[in-house]
């Protein structure tokens, strides 16, 4: 059995169990169902688990450094729960180094909770460690301090199991963190709520789930403006469902660099808006194409955060005959339609400026970069009769009549003017 | 045993040499050679023969060094995008210095479903765009303007590109040629007459490049259209500008128009 023991800090006042332990167990419960309270630590067992997480260096490393983060005292392992919270609040971590006894019987007696109430009268006898007390003759150990010392000592050492009431994962996620200093920049809410986010891929990952959805809200002091709202938050949205700490952290700094906080923030709450069930991928030795369409979308999605959705386009070509009604640009997150159109059966310029440019007419010829060669057409395009944009004054037709050429300029290539009303030259492409 | 003169292991002049893909993979002990990377053929036999290892580098960044950004790029790529984008890759453009047309586009084998565009103003939201894309291997084409760029940053661009498994292209301005450039390749195109695209291999690993390459470049599917005389517009005399029989109409009225106040 591979037991390990996490301290939660506590002052003496708080209730068990605090939030500390809670957040500590809604996290371990992504490494083992059996994690369980134990007085002020966390204790899980882990033995089975072992392989899955890459073995115990591996486990032992990711448990220690992300334990760290969410603010747990000390770390110990051992082969049973009670031997483990004692370790760890004698600051021992590792429990395997030498045989089990050897190590408890070494430790001094106020790690096991049920000396407590005896420690005077211990201490006259002369124990102070627990090797000594184990060397007293346990009738009169019973006889004299009762049948709940010996038991704890029996199960820290391993010969009286002791049983644990297993922890559930919560139904939803809601967590709460106060921070360390009060933040005036929305970035900096972000170290906050790597701690919280932590918590929340751990939960997500005994719940075999991932989110598509996280609100990250925080409070503002009492020491605010009048108009200023007692709390603030931000929603981040993703195209799939992921529980993937480092994608979801990139996702609110890219987000929170826009948020500009109205007063100073002492606390964040992060809340899981929308989680749905996440299919686990069996892991391949092979290059996955699914897997790496999905990457491609986790790298769009980011860059999207930053230079907004408005500015990563995707283009749909549309049925019209009028150059600028052709084709579309679509933001990211709008789905393209269906159906697909033709491509039309003429050429058409590669380059078409988002709206025509007028060109200088000299002599009656159109210059751009020199006069302009025309070299096929006309190509009249008429339609849009049809198509009225705006309400009431300001509406407006875009209905168009145009003659289309194809000219050469002597220094821009090749290019797609036309002539409207008479004498007026635009320049609307070209073929670059 | 007896032993055997190193000298036994030098190589043996071949009868017939090796056919090249089966020596683009071969690597021998006694020769220095930089690792081979995938190469993308850039559609002209001519270019292909001057582009070290036959086509466009993947794996590295390629300097496109153009006067005036906008007036060939897609002349110039179309044909080399053709066949990646028919195997299932994706393009992506940053910035583009003329907005896109799919309706020519389409026409040179670049479909729609698969063209991504990114658009940013800023020269480091530019650079932050390019790179991501290069880091996160998110396209199989990359084509970025970079109008602005210093060297330190194109250098960390090409170290986030000797991850990015595809092609990435970045346009600069012709007066960048007289800078130096981490670019393992560098290319500068200009417009010569008609059809043709004067193409130069300023940079490359391997000899320098001297002649000029003529290519004629077509776009938009326009060479389905061009008669003979077309394909070489400069020979043709000017076609008189179309005067259409309304238009004079107008005209005069408009000139009646301008005389009246001075007749008031």
């Amino acid at each position: 059995m591979l037991w390990a023991a996490l301290k939660a800090p506590r002052d003496n006042k708080t209730p068990l169990p605090t939030d500390a332990q809670r957040r500590l167990s809604d996290w371990a419960l992504q490494f083992t169902p059996r994690v369980a309270h134990l007085e002020e630590a966390v204790v899980m067992e882990l033995e089975a688990s072992t392989r899955l997480f890459g073995g115990r260096r591996a486990l032992r490393d990711r448990v220690f450094a992300e334990s760290q983060e969410l603010g747990s005292d000390g770390l110990a392992w051992a082969t049973n729960s009670m031997a483990a919270l004692c370790l760890v609040r004698a600051g021992i971590e590792n429990g395997f180094k030498r045989p089990l006894p050897e190590l408890l019987d070494a430790l001094s007696l106020d790690v096991l909770t049920a000396t407590q109430a005896h420690a005077t009268t211990l201490s006259h006898v002369g124990c102070k460690f627990l090797g000594d007390l184990r060397r007293l003759p346990r009738g009169g150990v019973t006889h004299r301090f009762g049948k709940p010392l010996l038991i704890a000592l029996d199960q820290a050492y391993g010969s009286v199991p002791l049983t644990h009431e297993w922890l559930l994962p919560a139904d939803d996620f809601r967590a709460r963190l106060e921070l360390m200093a009060r933040v005036e920049l929305a970035p900096a809410l972000l170290a906050g709520a790597h701690r919280l986010l932590l918590q929340l891929c751990g939960w997500l990952a005994s719940r075999h789930a991932g989110v598509t959805a996280v609100t990250l809200g925080w409070a503002h002091d009492t020491m605010r403006a009048k108009h200023v709202e007692a709390t603030g938050s931000l929603t981040v949205r993703t195209a799939l469902p992921t529980r993937d700490i480092e994608h979801l952290a990139r996702l609110l700094a890219e987000h929170l660099a826009h948020v500009e906080l109205e007063a100073p923030a002492g606390e964040v709450m992060l809340t899981a808006t929308e989680v749905v069930k996440l299919e686990e991928r069996s892991a391949s030795f092979l290059p996955d194409v699914v897997n790496r369409r999905e990457a491609r979308a986790l790298v769009r999605e980011r860059i999207a955060a930053r230079i907004g959705p408005e500015n990563l386009l995707r283009p749909v070509l549309l049925e019209d005959y009028r150059t600028e009604w052709t084709q579309h640009w679509l933001p990211l997150n709008q789905q393209p339609p269906k159906l697909k159109a033709k491509p039309p059966p003429f050429p058409a310029p590669t380059c078409v400026l988002d709206q025509p440019q007028q060109l200088m007419v000299r002599n009656r010829r159109p210059y751009f970069q020199g006069p302009l060669k025309l070299l096929l057409g006309p190509h009249l395009t008429e339609g849009g009769w049809w198509h009225r944009v705006g309400e009431g004054a300001e509406q407006e037709h875009k209905h168009v009549r145009r003659d289309y050429y194809l000219a050469m300029s002597p220094h821009a290539g090749f290019l797609w003017v036309f002539k409207e009303g008479g004498e007026q030259w635009f320049l609307h492409g070209s073929f670059s | 045993m007896e032993l055997q003169h190193p000298s036994q292991n030098t190589a043996i002049p071949m009868a017939q040499p090796l056919p090249t893909h089966v020596a683009a993979s071969l690597w021998r002990a006694d020769e220095l050679r930089s690792p081979p990377t995938a190469v993308h053929p850039s559609g002209w036999a001519a270019l292909d023969a001057e582009l070290p290892g036959g086509g466009w580098p993947g794996m590295a960044v390629t300097e496109l060094l153009i006067s005036q950004p906008g007036t060939l790029e897609w002349r110039l790529l179309a044909p080399a995008l053709r066949p990646i984008v028919a195997a299932g890759g994706e393009v992506a453009v940053v910035a583009p210095a003329r907005p896109p047309s799919m309706e020519g586009l389409v026409q040179d084998g670049i479909e729609p479903d698969r063209f991504w565009r990114y658009r940013a103003e800023e020269p480091a939201r530019r650079l932050w765009v390019t790179e991501q894309l290069l880091r996160g291997n998110a396209c199989e084409v990359l084509i970025a303007w970079l109008p602005q760029v210093r060297q330190e940053q194109l250098r960390r661009l090409q170290v986030c590109a000797s991850g990015f498994e595809g092609l990435c292209f970045l346009v600069r301005p012709a007066h960048a040629l007289k800078d130096s450039s981490p670019a393992p390749l560098r290319v500068s195109a200009t417009l010569a007459s008609d059809w043709d695209l004067r193409v130069r291999v300023a940079k490359r690993r391997g000899t320098v490049h001297e002649q000029d390459l003529l290519l004629p470049a077509y776009a938009g599917g326009i060479s389905r259209v061009l008669t003979p005389e077309l394909m070489h517009p400069s020979r043709l005399d000017d076609r008189p500008i179309p005067i259409e029989a309304h238009d004079a109409v107008g005209s005069t009225q408009s000139s009646a128009r301008q005389q009246n106040p001075a007749a008031h």
